[in-house]
C-alpha cells in the first residue's frame, strides 16, 4: 500500500522524485557555476601552454610560461606582495569584524545605529571608496596629511611612499570590509546559548574570562570561517583589485603589484594572454593548496574530531 | 531499444560523443577565429566622441565622420570609449581577442608594435598620395612606419616642456628671466618654490607608459638610448644620470610623489590649483589651462639640460590606424588618409583645427604650419612652435618588455631610493634578453 502511494502519479518512488527535485533546484546554479567559473577556468588552464597575442594567434610552447614565472622579476615581486597583504588584512579582519561584532551585539537603539554605520562602506563602490581616500591622503594637503603634521609627522606620502603605500591599502581595506565580517561574527555571536554567560557570571568569571573561555572557543567555526575567506579575498577578492588599479597602479616601486593586479597588466596591457593565464593557474593552485591547508589543520573547521 | 542510440534518421550518436563533442568545441572555441558580420556601418572606437568630456574634441570627431558620411556609401560609427577604459582597461584588447576588434582606432606608439606585430594593422600607403606622404616629417613619422609603408596617420605631435605657475614665480620674487636652464638650476629652483602647502617641482610618478613616455627627453639629452642594433645600449651614464635627476627631485622634497587628478599629465589639478608651482606637462596643457583654469596665469619653458648634454624633447601623440582583420579595410584606410592624409586643403585644415581648436597640438604635416601659420603664431603655441618643438624626437616604439624593464628602473630609483647604476645594469640585462628573442618590426 505505501509503495504504490509513493509511485502515485509519474510511476517514480518517493525518494527518487524528491531526488530529481534536489537537482533541479540546484541546476541553474550548477550551470552558471559551469559555464561562467568551471569552464573560464580549464580554458585559462588551456591558454597557459600557449603564447596568445590577443590577435587570434596560439602558439604551443609547453611549460615555457611556467617557466617564465621563474625568472620574471615582477610577478616574483607580486608573490613577496601579496602574502604581505594577506598576512597583514586576515588578522586585521578578523580582529576588526569581532572586535565590532562585540561593540554591537547587544539589542539597542544605538547598536543598530552602529551596525549599520559599521557596514556602510560595503554599501558603496569600491572605485568610489579608493577615489575618497586618495584625497584623504593627498601629501601635504589631504586631511590625514594636515593631522599628522599637528603630531609633528609631516611630508609623509602615505599612497607614494613605498614603505607605507601597502600599509595604507591595508587600512583602506579593513576600513571597506570590516562591517562584512562584523555581520558574519554576529551571526556566530548569536548561536552561543545565553546560558553559558550566565553561568560563568554566577561562578564570578569577568567579561574577559567570559571572551577568552566561552566566546572564542565557541566561535572557532566562524573564525575559521572568516579567516580562510577574508585570506581568499585578500588574494583574490575584488579590493585587491579595484583599490591597487585607481590608487596605486600596483606602484610606487611595484610595492602594491598584487598578483591579480599584475595578471591584470600582463594580460590586457601587453596582450600576453598565455603567460597570465599561466600565472592566474598558478593562483589559484596556490590558493586551493592553502585552503585545504586550513582545512586538513582545523578538520574542515571543526576543529576537533568528532566535533 | 536504448534512447541514445539513434537520433533522428537514424544518426548513431551516443550520448558519450554528445558530451565529447560539446566540450571539444567549448575548449576550441578561443583557438578558433571569428568572422566580422559583414553589414552595418565602420566602427570607430576612440576616447573623445560622441560625448566625450571635451566638447571641442568631441565637435572635430563628429564633424569629421559626418562629412565622411554625407560623401561616402561606407559609413562609419563613432565609439566613444573613456579615456581610462581606452588607455589603461581592457575594452580594446578583450574586442580583439575576440575578433570583435573596431574597424578604426587610434594608438600612440608606445602601442604600435603590439598592433603591427599582432597583423592588425592595414596598410595605408595605396591610399596616400606621394605627396602627402613627403608632407610627413621623417621623426613624427618614422614610429608608423615599416619598410617605408604607413601603418598609420598622426593627427598631432605632443612636445613635453614645463610650465610654471607665474603667480608662484612672483610670490618668490622671481620673473620669466628666472626659468632654469640646467637640471641643476631646475632643482634648485623647485626647493626655493617649495612650502607646507606647495611643492616646487613636478613629474610624473605614477608607472605606466606615460611616465616612461615623459622621462625619455632627460635620457636623450645626455646622449642616451634604448637600444641599437638590436642591443641594449640602457646601461650608460646618460640612463644613470637621469635616473639620478628625477630621483633627487624627489629626495629633496621638491616634488610629490603623488600628483593630484589623472596624474603628472593633468595640469589643472597640479599646476593651477597650486599643487605645485612648475610642472612637467606635453603641449596639451595649454588646451587643458584654456578650458579648466582660464585666468590661471602661467608660462612655459624648454626642458633644461644636463652639464654636457644637448636640448632635447619627445613629441609623441595618437594615429588613426585601420584594422586589417575588420569588415571592410580598405574603406577605413580610405578614411584615415582622407581624413588627415590627403593633399586636399581640407584635410590639412582638418589637421590644422585638431590642433588649434580642438586641442593645443603641433601638426604632423608641414603644410600645416604653412597653411595654419597665423593659429600656430599665436601665445604659446608659438613658444612651442619656435622654440621647444624643433627639437623633438619621436616617442619610442618598444615591445611591452622593453617598457616594464625601462619602468621598473625609473620607479626604483625615483621613488624607493635604489641605486641608478644597479637598476640601469638590471634593466639593460633584461633589455638584451628580450632583444635576443625579439622578433617583429623594427624597434625605434
Amino acid at each position: 500500500m505505501h509503495a504504490s502511494s509513493s509511485r502515485r502519479g509519474s510511476g517514480l518512488t518517493l525518494r527518487r522524485r524528491e531526488r530529481i527535485a534536489g537537482v533541479l533546484f540546484v541546476l541553474p546554479d550548477l550551470l552558471g557555476l559551469a559555464l561562467f567559473a568551471f569552464l573560464p577556468m580549464l580554458l585559462a588552464l588551456g591558454i597557459g601552454f600557449f603564447t596568445v597575442d590577443g590577435f587570434d594567434s596560439y602558439r604551443f610552447i609547453g611549460m615555457a610560461n611556467y617557466r617564465r614565472m621563474v625568472h620574471d622579476q615582477l610577478f616574483l615581486q607580486s608573490q613577496r606582495v601579496t602574502p604581505e597583504y594577506v598576512a597583514a588584512l586576515a588578522p586585521s579582519l578578523y580582529l576588526s569584524g569581532l572586535g565590532l561584532a562585540l561593540l554591537v551585539q547587544r539589542q539597542s537603539r544605538l547598536s543598530g545605529l552602529l551596525r549599520t554605520m559599521f557596514f556602510m562602506p560595503q554599501m558603496v563602490s569600491l572605485v568610489v571608496v579608493a577615489i575618497i581616500w586618495q584625497v584623504l591622503l593627498v601629501d601635504k594637503l589631504g586631511i590625514v596629511s594636515q593631522g599628522l603634521s599637528l603630531f609633528s609627522v609631516a611630508n609623509l606620502s602615505l599612497l607614494g611612499d613605498p614603505r607605507f603605500a601597502l600599509a595604507s591599502l591595508v587600512v583602506i581595506s579593513v576600513w571597506f570590509l570590516m562591517g562584512f565580517y562584523m555581520l558574519i561574527f554576529l551571526g556566530g555571536l548569536q548561536d552561543i546559548p545565553r546560558e553559558y554567560y550566565e553561568a560563568a557570571r554566577m561562578d564570578g568569571a569577568t567579561p574577559v574570562k567570559s571572551l577568552f573561555y566561552i566566546t572564542l572557543p565557541l566561535l572557532k567555526p566562524t573564525s575559521f570561517f572568516v579567516l580562510l575567506v577574508s585570506a581568499v579575498a585578500a588574494v583574490a577578492g575584488s579590493q585587491a583589485f579595484d583599490l591597487v588599479y585607481v590608487t596605486t597602479k600596483g606602484g610606487p616601486a611595484n610595492s602594491t603589484s598584487f598578483a591579480i593586479y599584475y595578471i591584470y597588466q600582463e594580460a590586457f596591457q601587453y596582450s600576453e594572454f598565455g603567460y597570465a593565464s599561466a600565472m592566474a593557474t598558478t593562483l589559484v593552485v596556490m590558493l586551493m593548496a592553502m585552503t585545504l591547508l586550513l582545512f586538513a589543520l582545523t578538520h574542515g573547521g571543526r576543529f576537533e574530531q568528532g566535533q | 531499444m536504448r534512447a541514445e542510440e539513434t537520433l533522428a534518421g537514424g544518426t548513431s550518436i551516443c550520448r558519450r560523443t554528445i558530451i565529447a563533442g560539446a566540450t571539444g568545441a567549448l575548449l576550441t572555441a578561443p583557438f578558433i577565429g571569428r568572422a566580422h558580420a559583414a553589414s552595418g556601418p565602420l566602427t570607430f572606437w576612440q576616447p573623445h566622441a560622441p560625448g566625450g568630456p571635451v566638447p571641442t574634441q568631441a565637435a572635430w570627431f563628429e564633424n569629421t565622420v559626418q562629412r565622411w558620411n554625407k560623401q561616402n556609401p561606407e559609413q562609419i560609427n563613432l565609439v566613444y570609449v573613456p579615456n581610462s577604459e581606452y588607455m589603461n582597461g581592457s575594452k580594446l584588447q578583450t574586442a580583439f581577442a575576440s575578433g570583435e576588434g573596431p574597424d578604426l582606432f587610434i594608438i600612440s606608439p608606445g602601442d604600435f608594435l603590439r598592433y603591427y606585430n599582432g597583423g592588425i594593422l592595414q596598410d595605408l600607403s595605396p591610399f596616400i598620395d606621394a605627396q602627402a606622404q613627403a608632407d610627413f616629417p621623417a621623426n613624427v613619422i618614422a614610429t608608423r612606419r615599416v619598410g617605408g609603408k604607413f601603418f598609420g596617420v598622426p593627427m598631432e605631435v605632443e612636445p613635453m616642456a614645463m610650465y610654471y605657475s607665474v603667480e608662484a614665480f612672483e610670490k618668490a620674487g622671481l620673473n620669466e628671466h628666472d626659468v632654469p636652464q640646467s637640471w641643476e638650476a631646475l632643482l634648485e629652483l623647485g626647493r626655493k618654490l617649495t612650502s607646507a602647502k606647495q611643492y616646487g617641482l613636478l613629474f610624473e610618478t605614477t608607472p605606466g607608459y606615460y611616465q616612461n613616455y615623459t622621462w625619455y627627453p632627460f635620457l636623450w639629452q645626455g646622449h642616451g638610448d634604448i637600444q641599437a642594433s638590436n642591443k641594449s645600449v640602457f646601461n650608460s651614464p646618460a640612463t644613470i644620470q637621469a635616473l639620478r635627476f628625477w630621483q633627487d627631485a624627489i629626495k629633496s622634497g621638491s616634488a610629490p610623489r603623488k600628483p593630484l587628478g589623472g596624474g603628472g599629465w593633468d595640469i589643472v589639478p597640479n599646476l593651477a590649483s597650486g599643487y605645485c608651482a612648475i610642472q612637467n606637462c606635453g603641449i596639451w596643457g595649454i588646451a587643458a589651462l584654456r578650458g579648466g583654469a582660464k585666468d590661471f596665469r602661467y608660462g612655459v619653458f624648454r626642458l633644461p639640460v644636463p652639464p654636457g648634454g644637448e636640448y632635447m624633447t619627445i613629441g609623441g601623440g595618437w594615429a588613426f590606424v585601420a584594422n586589417a582583420r575588420g569588415r571592410n579595410p580598405e574603406a577605413a584606410a580610405s578614411f584615415c588618409a582622407w581624413a588627415l592624409a590627403s593633399s586636399k586643403p581640407d584635410s590639412v585644415q582638418r589637421v590644422i583645427d585638431w590642433c588649434t581648436v580642438a586641442k593645443s597640438d603641433m601638426p604632423p604635416r608641414n603644410s600645416a604650419f604653412v597653411q595654419g601659420a597665423k593659429a600656430f603664431d599665436t601665445d604659446f603655441l608659438k613658444v612651442f612652435k619656435d622654440s621647444i618643438y624643433p627639437k623633438a624626437r619621436g616617442e619610442p616604439r618598444v615591445p611591452p618588455p622593453i617598457y616594464q624593464a625601462i619602468s621598473q628602473a625609473i620607479q626604483a630609483c625615483q621613488l624607493n631610493g635604489e641605486d641608478p647604476a644597479k637598476q640601469a645594469d638590471l634593466a639593460s640585462q633584461q633589455i638584451d634578453g628580450f632583444l635576443g628573442t625579439y622578433s617583429g618590426a623594427p624597434i625605434l
